[in-house]
């Protein structure tokens, strides 16, 4: 059974990172989860085993951000309509049931695999992610075309899904072998 | 269908780069064509989210729960007994009032809707008389649910530049914290960030009718002067003024002349989204002019100010600087 205090401290920090995936603001998020601590606090339900609890605050934290969407379109309801679809239409699709890294507590990995990048895609991660730098910025800095460091972007990215998604697919062929050995000695 | 390389650059744009609205809307679209598409997209965006490195900040936050925990608690006891003593009170007064007033109107008009600009970038809105209205970067700009063509009241935090479609009928209204304005066809220009010590309005075109929040004191301004209260001292001004420089922003441009470094750092914190920090007093002294178009990074200006002036920068965090003041040694 966790108390209260060991769960906020596990948790917080990748909860306001998945609400960030959706919510810009950066304030509003840490209300967001400010809120779902104060749900969890009052309702008694993070005296539940781990496992419920972790379900239950994910699925709290997808749900405060469709609601804050929702909320957003209603009160802004002009241009930024597009960008908010596009957002919404993430949370829907981690609502379906889809898992991001951040649930899956890979974050450990992911640096791992970035560092493994090789160096013209690890450059621009790096500059935009860790710096902050805009495309254009970067653009300047490297002195390349915009367009070269959008591919660069967009390729590193798919690099680092190849990578993780071939790591996992290793686990799971592990997992399989075990199995299979487990089976064979059964017979 | 557009081919792959241009959607894979405009999903880098969507990530990290100025994303106009068009292209919004175009990712949007091809994101609805099928489930590949979102499958594709956003564990790439999940990649992209994750390898940011952004501080731990739940010991604070924590801390900042039980706060909040604690003043809740003591609030609705304090409010419990304040309730009991003026319950009372309260049902007395109101039984006399709706004596008094039996016909109450409830107003359904309150929903307030709004524009907002982030930090760092700038906006257009077209309202619903025609009025276009240019906001510059950090500003809000808000209106009743019941804005029209006869209502026409806004509110303004910020900064923003109108264009007031004609009408002489139905004045167009701009309420601010300090003053309200109040035209029928024109175009000017309003600043009133909440974080400086001024407030200040330009007229380009046309005659507006100015009056200061809490006085009966009314102005009116003709195209090319410049009406500006101080916040504190509650003294004003009415000055020929630069226009260009007033409303450069508008077109994405950034002109300064003669303003002060403090003023100049506000500027270009708003401009650019960073945080500028500096300590030297020294700094104060120093004013500018210049000119910077929008393709210039904060890079590039910074330098630039490092070539003209006793100053030099470094990167502190993510989008943050501190300014060094280096006076030049003779010897």
């Amino acid at each position: 059974m966790p108390d209260f205090d060991s769960l906020f401290r596990k948790y917080q920090h990748r909860l306001l990172l998945y609400t960030l995936k959706f919510v810009e603001s950066e304030s509003d998020a840490l209300d967001i989860v400010q809120n779902i601590f104060v749900a969890v606090w009052e309702n008694g339900k993070y005296r539940q085993n781990e496992d419920l609890v972790q379900a239950y605050l994910f699925n709290a934290v997808k749900n405060s951000c469709l609601n804050y969407i929702k909320h957003q379109k209603v009160v802004r309801r002009f241009e930024h309509d597009a960008a908010l679809e596009i957002k919404e239409m993430e949370a829907l699709y981690y609502q379906s049931g889809e898992k991001s890294l951040i649930e899956k507590e890979n974050l450990k990995q992911i640096n791992d695999a970035i560092d493994s990048l090789s160096d013209i895609y690890r450059e621009v991660i790096l500059l935009s992610r860790l710096e902050g730098l805009k495309n254009h910025e970067i653009a300047q800095r490297l002195n390349i075309p915009v367009r070269t460091v959008e591919t660069r972007i967009f390729r590193a990215l798919s690099a680092l899904k190849e990578k993780m998604s071939q790591k996992s697919f290793l686990i799971l062929l592990c997992m399989n072998l075990l199995n299979a050995e487990v089976d064979f000695r059964k017979k | 269908m557009k081919d792959k390389e241009y959607i894979e650059n405009l999903i880098a744009r969507y990530l990290n780069g100025n994303c106009s609205h068009s292209e919004h809307q175009e990712l949007k679209i091809w994101m609805e064509e099928s489930a590949e598409h979102k499958k594709d997209f956003f564990p790439i965006k999940d990649f992209w989210d994750l390898s940011r490195t952004y501080p731990d900040k739940s010991e604070d936050q924590l801390t900042l729960f039980y706060k909040n925990q604690f003043e809740k608690t003591k609030k609705s006891k304090q409010l419990w007994i304040r309730y009991s003593t003026v319950a009372a009170a309260i049902l007395a007064v109101g039984l006399i009032i709706s004596t008094l007033l039996p016909f109450t109107e409830t107003s359904k008009a309150g929903q307030e809707l709004f524009f907002s600009v982030p930090l760092g970038s700038r906006s257009t809105a077209m309202l619903a008389d025609g009025t276009e209205v240019h906001l510059n970067s950090g500003s809000k700009l808000s209106y009743s649910s019941d804005f029209s063509s006869i209502n026409r009241v806004v509110y303004l935090t910020g900064e923003a530049f109108f264009q007031v479609k004609s009408d002489s009928e139905h004045p167009f209204i701009v309420k601010t914290a300090d003053f309200n304005v109040k035209v029928t066809g024109t175009q000017f220009n309003v600043c009133t960030y909440a974080e400086n010590n001024y407030s200040s309005t330009t007229l380009a075109e046309g005659k507006i009718e100015l009056q200061i929040d809490g006085s009966n004191q009314n102005f009116e301004i003709k195209p090319g002067e410049k009406f500006e209260l101080d916040r504190e001292t509650r003294k004003y001004s009415l000055d020929l003024a630069d226009i260009e420089s007033e409303i450069a922003w508008k077109d994405g441009e950034f002109i300064f002349r003669n303003i002060p470094f403090p003023e100049l750092v506000k500027k270009l914190e708003r401009w650019y989204d960073v945080r500028l920090n500096y300590t030297d007093e020294g700094l104060q002294r120093f004013s500018y002019t210049g000119r910077f178009k929008n393709q210039e990074t904060i890079w590039q200006v910074l330098d630039a100010l490092k070539l003209t002036s006793p100053i030099d920068y470094q990167k502190t965090t993510f989008r943050e600087f501190k300014l060094i003041y280096k006076p030049l040694k003779l010897n």
